[in-house]
Formats: C-alpha cells, sequence, structure tokens
C-alpha cells in the first residue's frame, strides 16, 4: 500500500526479531524506598562490572506491583524483606519470622515452590519497626533494649511516643507490650496519620508535643541525625526484615555467577551500616547512584 | 429539455408527490407554485436526487438521471436553496469555486469563472473574492449562493425558493437579476416558490401544485384567464384577476404609435404600473419611452383597461 | 498617584493579602536536612539591608500600581518586575543561608513566598486579560514565561533552593521521567482521538445509539482513576502471559499498559461528546448545499463538517490533554514511570521537595498545554481553514 505502511511492518518484525537479544539483559528493579533502591543499584553496578548486561528499572511501585512483575517476569531481581513473606504466603504468626536464619529458610522454600523464585544471601540487618528514643534521655535512664525500656515505662518514665495508626492499633504495639509487660496510656501517644517514620524521627528529634520516642524502621537514615538511640529487640518480639535479593529461577540458571558475585555485597552490610548509607541518601540528599558506587569502591567490590 | 415522467414519492402511508408528469423547456424559467405540504419542494429534489423517488423517472435531455451515480449528477446539476447554505468557513471565492473545483478544473479557470459570477451579481471581484460569508449582507450572501450554483456552467439550474430570507425591496431586484442571468447565460431553471407574485414575475410557464399533484402547467396569463380548477383561480387569486393580467404585460407590447401630452413611462413598465401613473397623475394617456428615453409610442387608458378584460 | 480616583478593588486585596503574606509569613524555611521541618526566616532577616530594603521598594510599588494604576500594560510590567525581584530574593535567601560547600542544609520557599508569588501572578494575568491578547500573543507570552524561567534555572540562580537540590541529584531520572510522562499523556490523547472521533461521528449519524454510547462512557468517567489501573492490571496480566507476542510489544499486567488503556478510556467520553456536540452545530443547510453540489458523504464530512465542529472537537482535546497530564502522575504508582515517582517518592520519603519536583513541572506541563490548545481553538473560530 504505501511506504509508511511497509515502514511499520519492517519496523515490527525487526523488533520482534531484536526482542530476544534484549531479554538477554538481567532486568533489577527495587521498591519505592530509597535503601531497596540502593541495594538494587549496588548489585547492578556489580552485575554490570562482571559483564551482565542489565536493565535499570528502579523504583517500579509498590510491594504489591513489584512482586507481581517478578512472577510476570516484566522484571529479574529486586531487593525484597524476609519478614514480607509472612504476607505473601498469609502466615503472619509463624514463630519462624522471627529469627533471621529460620526465616529466610522458610520464605526461601515457599517462593521457590510456588513462583520458582530464588533468595540469594540475606543481609545480616533488621528493617522491622523498632522504637528509638532521643539520646540524652536513653544516657539519663540507660536505656539500650526494650526491656530496659518497658522498665522505664512502668517506673512511671515520661514517655511520649510518636507513631504510626497502623503502628498503635494494628497489633504491633500490643505485642510490644505483652511481650515486655509494659502499657502505654493514650495520652503517653500521638498518632500520626500515614506510616512515615520521617515525621516521627523528626518529632522526636524537634521535642514536639513532648516526644521523646519514635516509632522508626530499623535502618533508617534518620535515627543517627536526629540523635536518637535504637532499642534492641532483646525478647525477639517482632518478625525480622532482613533484605534479600531475589532473583526468577530460570535469570539465575541463565547467570549463575550472580549468585556468588552478590553475597560479599550482602555480607557486608549490618543494621549500622545501612543506617549510615541511608543517612546520606535519606537526610543529606546524595543521589543513590553516588553513594552506591562510592560504598562498591570502598569495599574493595567494585574498582 | 427535463422529461418528468410519472414521478411519484410515498413515506410510508403518505404521498408526498403523486405522479407528477411535467415537461421542462430548454432555456426557459419553470416556476413550481404551491403552499406548504404541496410536495413542491420535494419534487424539485427529485430532479437532482436529494430525494429518491418511489417511482417514475427523470430524463435530462433524453438521458434517465438514475443511470449515474447521484453525486455525479449533481455536479451538473446547479443547485440553490433557501437559506443559501454558504460554507462559513470558506470565504467567497472558494464558496463559487466548489463544484468546479469538484469537477478538477485548473485554477485559472476556476478563478476566471469566480471573478465573472461576481461581476455579473454585481459584487467587485477585489472586495469580496477573500470576504467570509459572515461578512456579507442578506442581499449579497444570496447572491453569492447563486453564484456557486451556476459556477460550474450547468444547463439547469434548480433553486429552492431562494428569495424566501429576503426582504421585499431587496427581493424585487433579486428577481430581476435572475432574469438578466437567464438571458445572459439561457440556463434552464426550475423554481420553487410559495409566492404567487414571484411565480407570475419570473416563470414562463408555471405548474400549480396541491397535494402532490400538478393542477395547471401553463404559462401565467392561461393561468389567470382559464383556470383548470376553482382551487387554481382561487390560489392565483380572484381578488385582482384585471391587475394580475395587467402586470404580466408591458408597456412597450401595448403602445400604439403616436403622441401623448401625458407623463413618459418605460417600455418595460407593466401595464398595471402604468395604469397606477395614469390614475395618480389624473391623466388620460402617457408616451412609452425606450430603454434609451426616446418616444417611441403612446398609451390610452381605455386601451389598458381593454387589456384587462378577462377574454 | 495623580489616578487615584478610585481604588482597583482586585488590587486592593492583592495588596493587602501580599502585604500580610511579607508581614507574618515565612519567606523560606531553613532545614538542615532535607526531612526535618525547618526554622522559619522572614525576608528582613535573611537579606542584607541594602537588597532587602529594594525588594520592599519594589514590591510596594507594585501594591501601589495595583490599587490606584488603571493602565493595564502599567499593572503588567509592575507585577511581572515583582516576580522578578521576589524571584531573584528566593535566590538571594538560598545563597545566603547555604554555608559554602555544604550539600546537606536545605533552603525551602516558605508560604509567605507562595502567596506572594501567587498575589503578583494574579495581577500579572488579570493584566493580561485586561489587554485581551489574541492567541497569537497569548503564546508568546507563554512561551517568553518559559524561556524566562529556563535560563534562571540553566544559570543556576535557583540552585540553592530546595527543589533545585533535589534536582541535582535526580537529574538524569527526571529527563527520562518528564520525557515518559509526555509520552504516557500524549500517547493514551492519540489513540483516543483515533477511536474516539469516528465513535462521535457515528453517535451523530445514529441518534438512536448516543444515549447508551454516552451512557456508557459517563460511567466508565466515574470510576476512580486508582481503581481503573487496578482493575485492568489482571486481565492485562493474563493476556500478557497467554499470548507471547502481547508480551512482546510491551503488553503488561503493570506498568505504561495498563495506564495507557485506562488514560485511553478516560479520554474517550469528552471526545466523542464534543464531536457529536460539535457536529450537531453545524448548519444543515451547509450540509444540504454540499449534497446537492454532488459532494459525496466523504467529502461533506471531511471538507465541511469535521472543519466546522473542529473548534468544538479541539476544545474536547484541549480538555483530555490536561486531565491525561494530570492523571499519568497517578499512574507512577503501578510503574508506569513519569513525573509521579518523584511525587510518591517524596511523600514516602517525607521530604516535600522531592514531591514538588514532581509536581511542578506537572502543573507547568498542564498549563501550558491549556494555553496553547486554546489558542488553538480560537485560532480555528476565528479564520477557518
Amino acid at each position: 500500500m504505501s511506504k509508511l505502511l511497509k515502514a511499520l511492518c519492517i519496523s515490527a518484525a525487526l523488533s520482534l526479531l531484536a526482542a530476544p537479544w534484549l531479554h538477554a539483559a538481567v532486568v533489577v528493579s527495587s521498591k519505592l524506598s530509597s535503601e531497596s533502591a540502593m541495594i538494587g543499584e549496588m548489585i547492578r553496578l556489580l552485575l554490570d562490572a562482571h559483564g551482565i548486561r542489565t536493565v535499570d528499572r528502579s523504583m517500579l511501585g509498590t510491594t504489591p506491583i513489584v512482586r507481581k512483575a517478578l512472577i510476570a517476569g516484566e522484571i529479574d531481581l529486586y531487593v525484597e524483606y524476609t519478614g514480607d513473606a509472612a504476607f505473601f504466603f498469609n502466615m503472619p504468626s509463624d514463630p519462624a519470622w522471627k529469627n533471621l536464619r529460620q526465616g529466610y529458610e522458610l520464605g526461601a522454600k515457599l517462593d521457590y515452590a510456588a513462583n520458582r523464585i530464588v533468595w540469594l544471601t540475606p543481609a545480616d540487618a533488621d528493617n522491622a519497626w523498632a522504637l528509638a528514643v532521643r539520646r540524652d534521655v536513653a544516657a539519663a535512664n540507660r536505656l539500650a533494649t526494650m526491656s530496659d525500656f518497658a522498665r522505664w515505662v512502668a517506673s512511671g518514665g515520661k514517655v511520649v511516643l510518636a507513631c504510626s495508626a497502623e503502628f498503635a492499633n494494628g497489633g504491633t504495639l500490643r505485642s510490644l507490650e505483652h511481650t515486655y509487660g509494659f502499657k502505654l496510656r493514650s495520652d503517653q501517644l500521638i498518632v500520626l496519620s500515614g506510616g512515615e517514620t520521617s515525621a516521627t524521627i523528626a518529632a522526636a528529634a524537634a521535642g514536639t508535643d513532648g516526644t521523646d520516642t519514635a516509632m522508626v524502621y530499623g535502618t533508617d537514615g534518620g535515627i543517627v541525625a536526629a540523635n536518637l538511640v535504637i532499642l534492641k529487640d532483646d525478647r525477639h518480639d517482632q518478625p525480622i526484615y532482613a533484605p534479600v535479593p531475589i532473583i526468577r529461577a530460570a535469570v539465575l540458571a541463565a547467570h549463575p555467577e550472580i549468585r556468588r558475585i552478590v553475597r560479599p555485597l550482602m555480607q557486608s552490610f549490618d543494621s549500622a551500616t545501612l543506617r549510615r548509607l541511608n543517612a546520606r541518601v535519606q537526610i543529606d540528599g546524595e543521589s543513590t547512584q553516588s553513594v552506591a558506587e562510592e560504598y562498591l569502591k570502598a569495599r574493595g567490590l567494585l574498582r | 429539455m427535463i422529461a418528468i415522467e410519472n414521478l411519484g414519492k410515498r413515506y410510508g402511508a403518505t404521498t408526498a408527490v403523486d405522479a407528477v408528469s411535467l415537461a421542462i423547456e430548454r432555456g426557459s424559467i419553470t416556476v413550481i407554485v404551491g403552499t406548504s405540504g404541496s410536495g413542491k419542494s420535494t419534487l424539485l429534489r427529485m430532479i437532482n436526487r436529494l430525494v429518491e423517488p418511489t417511482h417514475g423517472r427523470v430524463l435530462i435531455d433524453g438521458k434517465d438521471t438514475a443511470a449515474e451515480p447521484a453525486h455525479l449528477l449533481r455536479r451538473r446539476i446547479g443547485y440553490a436553496l433557501q437559506g443559501h447554505g454558504l460554507f462559513p468557513h470558506r470565504t467567497v471565492a472558494e464558496n463559487i469555486a466548489t463544484v468546479p473545483r469538484l469537477l478538477g478544473w485548473n485554477k485559472q479557470r476556476v478563478a476566471a469563472r469566480v471573478d465573472e459570477l461576481l461581476t455579473v451579481f454585481q459584487m467587485d471581484p477585489g472586495d469580496f473574492r477573500q470576504k467570509f460569508p459572515h461578512q456579507l449582507s442578506g442581499g449579497q450572501q444570496q447572491r453569492v449562493g447563486v453564484a456557486r450554483a451556476l459556477a460550474a456552467e450547468p444547463s439547469v439550474l434548480l433553486m429552492d425558493e431562494p428569495f424566501g430570507a429576503l426582504d421585499p425591496i431587496i427581493r424585487a431586484k433579486a428577481q430581476e437579476d435572475l432574469l438578466g442571468i437567464q438571458r445572459r447565460f439561457g440556463t434552464t431553471i426550475v423554481l420553487v416558490t410559495h409566492d404567487m407574485e414571484e411565480a407570475f414575475r419570473l416563470g414562463k410557464r408555471v405548474a400549480v401544485m396541491s397535494h402532490g399533484r400538478v393542477l395547471q402547467y401553463d404559462p401565467p396569463a392561461m393561468l389567470l384567464t382559464r383556470p383548470a380548477d376553482p382551487l387554481v383561480a382561487r390560489m392565483t387569486g380572484i381578488a385582482h384577476p384585471a391587475l394580475r393580467l395587467l402586470s404580466l404585460m408591458t408597456a412597450g407590447d401595448a403602445a400604439v404609435p403616436g403622441e401623448s401630452p401625458g407623463p413618459r413611462v418605460a417600455a418595460a413598465a407593466s401595464l398595471r404600473d402604468v395604469l397606477s401613473e395614469l390614475v395618480w397623475r389624473g391623466a388620460e394617456s402617457a408616451t412609452v419611452v425606450d430603454a434609451d428615453g426616446r418616444p417611441c409610442g403612446c398609451l390610452t387608458i381605455a386601451a389598458i383597461l381593454a387589456r384587462g378584460r378577462a377574454s | 498617584m495623580r489616578r487615584l480616583r478610585h481604588i482597583d478593588r482586585l488590587g486592593a486585596l492583592l495588596a493587602a493579602v501580599g502585604a500580610a503574606a511579607l508581614a507574618f509569613l515565612p519567606f523560606v524555611v531553613f532545614k538542615l536536612n532535607r526531612i526535618l521541618p525547618g526554622d522559619p526566616r522572614g525576608l528582613l532577616q535573611v537579606l542584607p539591608a541594602p537588597a532587602s530594603l529594594a525588594c520592599l521598594a519594589t514590591l510596594t510599588a507594585a501594591a501601589i500600581v495595583a490599587l490606584g494604576v488603571a493602565k493595564p500594560q502599567t499593572r503588567l510590567i509592575a507585577a511581572v518586575l515583582g516576580v522578578v525581584v521576589l524571584g531573584a530574593a528566593l535566590a538571594a535567601a538560598g545563597d545566603a543561608l547555604t554555608p559554602i560547600g555544604n550539600k546537606v542544609v536545605r533552603v525551602a520557599p516558605g508560604s509567605g513566598f507562595w502567596v506572594l508569588l501567587a498575589s503578583l501572578g494574579m495581577m500579572a494575568s488579570d493584566a493580561v486579560t485586561r489587554l485581551r491578547p489574541g492567541p497569537g500573543l497569548r503564546v508568546l507570552y507563554l512561551a517568553a514565561f518559559i524561556a524566562a524561567a529556563a535560563l534562571a534555572l540553566a544559570h543556576g540562580t535557583f540552585e540553592h533552593i530546595s527543589v533545585m537540590r533535589e534536582y541535582a541529584v535526580n537529574a538524569g531520572r527526571f529527563r527520562h521521567e518528564a520525557w515518559r510522562h509526555v509520552l504516557l499523556a500524549f500517547g493514551s490523547l492519540a489513540a483516543a482521538v483515533v477511536v474516539a472521533l469516528p465513535i462521535g461521528i457515528f453517535c451523530h449519524r445514529v441518534p438512536r445509539l448516543r444515549g447508551g454510547v454516552l451512557g456508557t462512557l459517563n460511567l466508565i468517567q466515574t470510576i476512580p482513576a486508582i481503581a481503573l489501573f487496578g482493575i485492568l492490571m489482571a486481565p492485562l496480566g493474563a493476556l500478557a502471559a497467554a499470548v507471547p507476542l502481547a508480551a512482546r510489544i510491551g503488553v503488561s499486567g503493570i506498568g505504561a499498559a495498563p495506564a495507557v488503556l485506562a488514560l485511553f478510556l478516560y479520554s474517550l467520553l469528552p471526545i466523542v461528546a464534543n464531536t457529536v456536540a460539535g457536529l450537531k452545530r453545524v448548519s444543515p443547510a451547509a450540509v444540504e448545499a454540499a449534497r446537492g453540489m454532488g459532494m459525496t458523504s466523504w467529502q461533506i464530512l471531511a471538507g465541511v463538517e469535521l472543519l466546522l465542529a473542529l473548534p468544538v472537537i479541539l476544545t474536547g482535546i484541549r480538555i483530555v490533554l490536561v486531565q491525561n497530564i494530570g492523571l499519568v502522575t497517578i499512574a507512577a504508582l503501578i510503574g508506569a514511570g513519569g513525573l509521579g515517582t518523584f511525587v510518591f517518592q517524596g511523600i514516602g520519603q517525607n521530604a516535600i521537595d522531592l514531591v514538588l519536583l514532581g509536581a511542578i513541572p506537572t502543573v507547568a506541563l498542564a498549563f501550558s498545554a491549556a494555553v496553547i490548545l486554546d489558542a488553538l481553538v480560537e485560532v480555528m473560530k476565528r479564520t477557518p481553514p
């Protein structure tokens, strides 16, 4: 018919031919949070350095979206958290999640069986919900763990906790209270809408309305900058949320060296390191790429 | 030139046009007149197949109009409708050029034709070519509508109440112009109107329609003097048949050689106007002058009255 | 002060609001890092004396003009001058408050700045309206404004302002997402026009179907955007899984595919409705004349009906484009990309400046689209093709 139609047909045919070639690249994605994007970027840089072609689709969307994309094969790899498997497989009360090794093994087994997804090396860090108090308050009352905190509350300590509605009413706070034996009155709680730990951290840092304790995530970058001390979950009440890269089995089979490449990176992390790295991105506003690259070079994982 | 044979149109149970047969003479103006609902517009629009007949046929120069695709037929027939239907988004020149462009005329020919028509319709081409319809007066719009219909030099021009929207003064001028156009281009014109005066003024032959049928098809004088149907007589107006008749004749037709002390009247003036002038002036006779103003005869009241008698 | 015969009411309101903003609201907010709430700072606190006095003088002059001067040209010039000085003051505040080499502190425009900007902006747009510029001139004003803003941004005037800091960190991704945003909005619009125009023409020709078609499309409009995205995810995902060819060309349950499909569905109603309305307004005499002259149905449709209905159809397209530019922002939630990614990241990280980095360009894009298309509609109405 016309030249345009011919051009369209040819380009369609070419793109169909090219598509398999494109798909040989590993699509590295991440959730919206800056930590998962940062670790994802580190993994991607490592894969690139080892000669594996990658496609960057970081910050794709919320957890359900990213998970769907992985299962559908649109992305190949992203950083998940071990504790999330409790919700994927609908077993939130299983005690295995409270132990990093057990939770990891359970999640890996379930995900491989159900979705042919392989869990690579997890980091020894915990991004679960936790409480953090102002450094001066912690020093004055010798608070380092949740048990200390419970003792302090029970003895009439001036606690004002800023947290989200989900934390207060969704069972987490009650679980902590039950495990550690303390009870917060409603006038000791400031419930903020939305789940933004940055808001709770900011409240505790500024002492807004007497706030001295904030609900935080274990590896939040704001904790250090806001001069807060995170309280250790010494009785393991909360499930562990350790970052773990997960990958489609088919892609891993095509590039088995990925497991070996990722291991030293994940083993280099702990909660404190992640907090420091997150602080640079979340607080100082450095770009994810530059923080990722610098870290890899500093650890000798990248030349 | 146009032969309408047993043409009819039925919409379900209603008959709009009931087996009409007419023969329309080449180069003449034929007027179809009737009240609303008489089927006159439908009849007209069956000639160029804007309405497809239920039965019967139309032959133009011996060729059946149904033989070719309707849109090709219509490009050879001029069509002017009430409300002119000018394209508001096109200039006067582009409007007029519509059918020639459809027929594939080259640019120069089109431009020349546009200028020619504008001049004929007394609109300065330089002025009016680039104007848009909304910038024209009602009379100018109507003229452009007719010019557009004539643009492709059709041998037939169909007009559906073309002067209906004009005020009386402009309407008279427009009718006058149409007569001039017809003389100049020799187009066969079929015109539909509900105005009996207009029919009488313009038509060489007039078809009187009522309820889908043609009651009489004759020159205007015969409609007055020999109505085929009491309805025709009523429609053409019993009120002043004499004056109607006198309006059909000109002073030039009735003048006899001679001189008169009375007022001067144009040879083209109708006898009715001359009579009115003589009565007004209180004169017994008038001098008839031709187009150049030279006397060519005289006319007495008695002679005029004689002409107005039913014969 | 000669012409102070009567006080312009709008000017009085704007001057009062602006003065209150200057006096009581913070001009900038100084934050030690990007997530802390920050301290309010006033204009006079932040700039050195000569600069702040010059700024105050200009703003006062603008207020006086707003109150007493009737001539629109003068008002426009005063408002524009006010905006320029305001922008310069903001940039200077950023420079003054940021220690050299420090990349952590953030100087954000405060509520006082925004209110002053809005007041001056309203004064300017009111003056422009009084001047009643033609469509070409309006587009020229827009282009001039965008050029001036682009120049200031490129020159680094605002480099110490919080939003530009976020931009500096995300520059590459910003370009990518902005382009993607434009593609998604225009792409869905183009697809909708191709489908909706024939549907509109059809509805016009067959009045019986009009009610049903418009009713169905109306129903689609009532579905909230996020819900529609969610509804489309499952069938598109299933399609991509079942038909490999579909997956190859980009059909999938997440990302651009459901976003484009949803936007396409939302775009149908305005275009169909406006096409029907536009065609209805075409003079029947013109269509009848066109038929009588021997134009075919296609020639009448293309040469007469559509051309005469074009201004109304274009208005529908304008509505859709502005709507789509806004909706693409939400599509970031399902992985479609676009400027919305910055908005949602910012929300998640409690970094308002990141939200602004996504929101301000989106608003600017929508505004520009509206101005340009409105000008086009007006041109179509005035000098038809």
